[in-house]
């Protein structure tokens, strides 16, 4: 009788799976997709003024990294920029011509993230700013840490 | 008799149904492991929201209106310009703004307010409403240092109470900033 007690004794994994769904659960609502879109190499300027971009439900805003060379980087791919934001702007173009939306004065309604070292001299920076004018982009938003990073 | 006795094996079997948890478990530790591994906060940064229009030319067209005239014309809105000339450090080395020199050395934060108090006073005068900001910049200037300047221009109020958002950039070849475009 107590032999055959002991072989079916088991654990009650049930709150065991509870816990883990829990934890599952809280890393599911905080993952952040959108940090493969950043470099985080970059070391950004500190402005105590920046503040998060609200995008009011608008269209997803490009968004570009620069680093001290000027070299683009777009979702951890160096990228070559005119030929990035050329291709982006198209398929926005698109994207919003069947949508029905109209293009006031060829301005497209999407931001540029710009996500700058610090240390970039300012010719590259425009190149990148001069490109996606061109493109048709008028809305621009500069990153910047709130505050410096303790490492 | 062995219709019986499958009856009451059934009925045992059905009374003692578990769920085997083993397996769902290895399945959640599984995809904790995977959140853990990926998991990266988020950096806190935030963003300067600018329109940036394509720079204009810096000579302005002459209009017959005058400014202050109190008959309730429209009055036409005017782009303050600034200069910015770097040294080989990418650092500022001196700052116009329109021709007067504002800040001459590194732009520290006696210059910033400096540079903040200059700009307050000129969008303080009602008479010139400034609608825009076009900054001429050595491209030798750091971006960081360039980012302060922005800050500044972000700063000043409109007279419609909004903040200054369209800034425009105009690249000044090396070693040629001091001389205005």
């Amino acid at each position: 009788m107590s032999n055959h007690q002991i072989e079916r004794a088991e654990p009650n994994l049930t709150p065991l799976l509870d816990m883990v769904f829990q934890l599952i659960t809280f890393f599911m609502l905080v993952i952040n997709f959108k940090g493969a879109s950043l470099d985080l190499s970059l070391k950004l300027p500190v402005l105590g003024s920046a503040r998060p971009l609200d995008k009011h439900g608008k269209l997803e805003p490009l968004l570009l990294n620069i680093d001290t060379g000027g070299q683009v980087n777009a979702y951890g791919q160096q990228v070559d920029v005119e030929r990035y934001v050329s291709r982006e702007a198209r398929l926005l173009r698109e994207q919003l011509r069947l949508s029905g939306t109209p293009v006031d004065k060829g301005e497209l309604p999407v931001s540029v993230i710009i996500r700058a070292d610090r240390a970039a001299p300012f010719h590259l920076v425009n190149h990148v700013l001069k490109v996606c004018q061109d493109q048709g982009y008028r809305q621009f938003a500069l990153s910047a840490m709130s505050h410096e990073e303790k490492h | 008799m062995r219709h019986s006795q499958r009856r009451r094996r059934r009925q045992r079997d059905q009374g003692t149904v578990e769920l085997n948890l083993a397996a769902m478990l290895d399945m959640a530790f599984q995809l904790l492991t995977f959140f853990i591994l990926t998991f990266r906060p988020a950096p806190i940064e935030g963003q300067l929201a600018l329109n940036m229009p394509p720079p204009v030319p810096l000579t302005n067209v002459e209009s017959d209106q005058k400014f202050g005239d109190g008959t309730g014309d429209v009055l036409a809105m005017e782009t303050l310009h600034l200069h910015v000339v770097a040294d080989t450090q990418g650092d500022v080395r001196e700052l116009k703004v329109e021709s007067n020199s504002v800040v001459d050395g590194r732009l520290d934060e006696t210059n910033v307010h400096r540079l903040d108090r200059k700009l307050q006073s000129l969008f303080a005068v009602q008479q010139i409403p400034f609608d825009r900001i076009q900054i001429a910049v050595d491209g030798r200037l750091r971006y960081g240092e360039l980012m302060k300047i922005i800050d500044v221009c972000h700063r000043q109020h409109l007279p419609d109470g909004t903040t200054m958002q369209k800034i425009s950039f105009t690249e000044v070849e090396m070693g040629t900033a001091s001389s205005p475009q």
